[in-house]
């Protein structure tokens, strides 16, 4: 049933600020938890069996009556629909604890499941004007989310995010209506059939370019990516990590990637453009990373180099650069929103940032320095975590695809990631404790257990890669490599 | 079409006076002017549902939010625009509608687009029917604007 | 009727291009909101322009209705973080919004 995956938060978002009523902290958490990880096991377990056979188109039947309602999955969707609900799940325990002090629980849930109804919807939708609808909901939420502790880096952090987001969707809403002027539709198989038809490559350039700015600043590929490094780090932890794990990549790269895959189609100028966007944002993005103070700062600025290898995959158009850049996307979503728990971990341990500050950590708090070792390598591509295997592919797929230069720049990348991964691990956690550190406790109990989960994760992943890359990310990456024709199976 | 292209012409005056006036109340008035103008392109070009929801919501509701922003915003004091941008913008619209017309123009023949019958059903069947799926969006979208609001003007009892 | 077609999308063209000049030079935070405003007309005179040029109004009404839905709901965010952001700096100038560098 498709439609629980946008029906059941929805549904449950809309009561719990009543339900908060009653119980301030015990049922919102039960609630919004039970929500996550139902959807967690639906997208593992039922999921499969649904897309056997091909994409599904299911029609939501209202008490045995066909609704309007048709929701369509693939591979891709839900290799998307796992990954959201597994981090958004991770997340959601660690507010358990770290979202104690802000107040308000229940809204803040709502907030949260009003994120993944966006999410997921997006990822469901069939319709070029559908996808924008779903990005704003997760947008709004957004909003609200970064600046959530209403203290000032929050508020200006939000409202410049939310500025420059409105820009944004602008061009992809300029965009779709040259293309609903264009083909008389915004349906995507409607609209992929009536560009084929026309042929107009002038107008789908231009159309194209509007969606690179536009999705691409929801992905913050350089040089769109000016508002990432003030929002994530201002945002309360777990909003940071549901932001650089799952929001950037759903609303900006999955948004990306089904338009120009199975709508447009990828050509060799548009798969240019990609690959080289998706460099320029490794390489300036890691230079970025290197000197920065603040913890999440640093993180913040890894996260825009990862979604640029994602880029550089996807773009390479190749089923091997694809499954690369997939397995990335999921791998980053794992270990960056283990990162910033565990960020959130360490702030609110010793109330700040700044990595300068911090030293030794790993004796007072072995959990979540164990826990930050294990994604950053799994980042940075060590091998036996599950990055190494993504990143691998990404630069195999270069190597095959003869863009030697490209390769070549991505491992070097890799060279400085591991360099400035190196400074955050020794800074905050190696070396001498600090006196004042001294009484630093370990994180809470589910705080930890999401971390623990989410390394896990990274480390299981690593070592099953093969079983990971036949039944997740096979499938997801057949339906892009089958490009426009993807949609004429199974009655788009 | 005069009669359209004097409509969209007041559309976008008063958007511009919206936009440099420096009073925030004549700013607040001039864009529910301009709302009003595009309701009723909206009317002229058949889609009357389209202008009634934009005279009522963005031309009523919005103003009223606006209103309500400016009021309880009145301790941010004035703030002094920069008399440049006030001076620039002349220069910067006559570019941008040379370019404008200029692009317009040359694109008149290069376009292709598909020839389309005529569209079926009513407005109702079509909004009910068609984007069933986008008014699931609509319902989203507002309650994640409400949690906004709730959560942006939460009071806090005790906070860290 | 594609002449039409072009007419709007240049108009709509140039209140994007208002909109933007103020979102880029303004900097009382309320203006800001204002170029927003300004924006979203431009869309929404394409999208129903664009269903009328072409024939589908019908289908671009349904659109810009569910559009002007999510522009009330990203203004009420909008004005709720102007006002919290008043409350916390006494001032409506975004230059003094500058603490982060990004």
């Amino acid at each position: 049933m498709i439609f629980l995956y946008i029906g059941l938060p929805l549904l449950v978002a809309a009561i719990l600020p009543l339900v908060g009523k009653i119980s301030k902290k015990f049922l919102p958490d039960l609630l919004a938890n039970g929500v996550f990880l139902t959807l967690f096991v639906l997208a593992l377990t039922s999921g499969r069996r649904l897309i056997g056979s091909g994409p599904v188109l299911q029609q939501f039947r209202w008490m045995g009556e066909d609704t309007g309602i048709a929701l369509a999955v693939d591979g891709f969707s839900l290799f998307m629909l796992m990954a959201i609900a597994l981090v958004t799940l991770c997340v959601g325990l660690y507010s358990i604890n770290y979202m104690e002090h802000y107040g308000s629980k229940s809204v803040y849930y709502a907030l949260l499941l009003m994120m993944m109804t966006g999410m997921n919807g997006l990822v469901l939708a069939a319709d070029l004007f559908q996808v924008y609808l779903f990005l704003e909901v997760a947008a709004i939420a957004s909003y609200a989310l970064v600046a959530y502790g209403l203290e000032y880096d929050e508020l200006e952090a939000s409202f410049k995010y939310l500025m420059l987001s409105v820009v944004a969707s602008a061009a992809v809403l300029i965009s779709i209506a040259v293309i609903f002027g264009m083909t008389g539709s915004v349906g995507f198989a409607a609209v992929a059939e009536g560009l084929r038809a026309l042929d107009s490559r002038a107008a789908v350039g231009f159309c194209s370019a509007l969606f690179i700015m536009g999705f691409g600043l929801k992905a913050a590929l350089v040089p769109f990516h000016a508002w990432l490094p003030d929002a994530h780090p201002s945002a309360p932890a777990p909003i940071s990590a549901i932001l650089s794990g799952l929001l950037i990549k759903v609303s900006g790269v999955y948004a990306l990637t089904r338009i120009f895959f199975n709508v447009f189609g990828l050509t060799p100028a548009l798969s240019e453009v990609l690959m080289w966007t998706g460099m320029v944002s490794i390489i300036v993005a890691a230079m970025l990373a290197v000197g920065q103070p603040d913890m999440k700062r640093m993180l913040a600025y890894s996260s825009i180099s990862q979604v640029g290898y994602v880029v550089l995959g996807i773009g390479l158009g190749t089923p091997l650069g694809i499954a690369g850049g997939l397995f990335h996307l999921f791998n980053h979503a794992v270990a960056k929103g283990l990162l910033f728990l565990n960020s959130g971990a360490v702030q609110q341990a010793t109330g700040t940032r700044e990595l300068d500050q911090m030293g030794g950590l790993a004796k007072r708090m072995p959990l979540t320095a164990g826990t930050s070792i294990v994604g950053a390598l799994s980042i940075t591509g060590v091998p036996p975590l599950a990055g190494f295997w993504s990143k691998l592919l990404i630069i195999m797929a270069l190597v095959q695809a003869r863009q030697g230069l490209l390769a070549v720049l991505a491992v070097l990348a890799s060279v400085v990631t591991l360099w400035y991964y190196l400074i955050l691990q020794r800074k905050a956690f190696f070396g001498k404790l600090e006196e004042r550190w001294n009484s630093v406790k370990e994180a809470p109990f589910w705080m930890s257990a999401a971390t623990v989960l989410l390394a896990l994760i990274a480390i299981g992943v690593g070592i099953f890669f093969a079983a990971m890359l036949k039944t997740w990310i096979q499938p997801a990456s057949d339906a892009l490599s089958q490009g426009v024709q993807a949609l004429s199976i199974g009655g788009f | 079409m005069i009669g359209q292209i004097l409509l969209l012409c007041g559309l976008l005056l008063f958007s511009i006076f919206a936009v440099l006036a420096k009073d925030l109340i004549k700013s607040a008035i001039s864009l529910a002017l301009a709302s009003l103008f595009l309701g009723i392109i909206f009317f002229v070009m058949g889609a009357p549902y389209a202008g009634v929801f934009e005279i009522s919501v963005v031309a009523g509701l919005i103003t009223v939010l606006f209103m309500l922003t400016i009021a309880l915003t009145k301790s941010g004091g004035d703030v002094r625009e920069s008399k440049a941008a006030t001076l620039v913008f002349p220069v910067f619209f006559i570019l941008v509608a040379l370019i404008d017309i200029f692009v317009m123009k040359g694109l008149l023949p290069k376009l292709q687009v598909l020839q389309s019958g005529a569209e079926s059903g009513t407005f109702a069947e079509v909004l009910w029917k068609q984007r069933t799926f986008d008014l699931v969006g609509q319902l989203a979208v507002i309650l994640a604007g409400v949690f906004a609001v709730l959560a942006l003007f939460r009071k806090k009892d005790n906070h860290d | 009727m594609i002449e039409n077609w072009f007419l709007i999308l240049g108009f709509s063209a140039a209140l994007l291009a208002v909109g933007l000049y103020t979102l880029l030079t303004m900097r009382n935070v309320i203006k800001l909101f204002i170029g927003f405003e300004v924006i979203s007309k431009g869309v929404s005179l394409a999208l129903v322009g664009t269903g009328f040029a072409r024939g589908h109004v019908l289908l671009a009404q349904s659109l810009v209705i569910t559009f002007i839905v999510v522009e009330v709901s990203i203004v009420a965010t909008a004005l709720a973080l102007i006002i919290n952001i008043v409350r916390k700096t006494n001032s409506l100038d975004v230059r003094k919004l500058t603490k982060l560098r990004g």
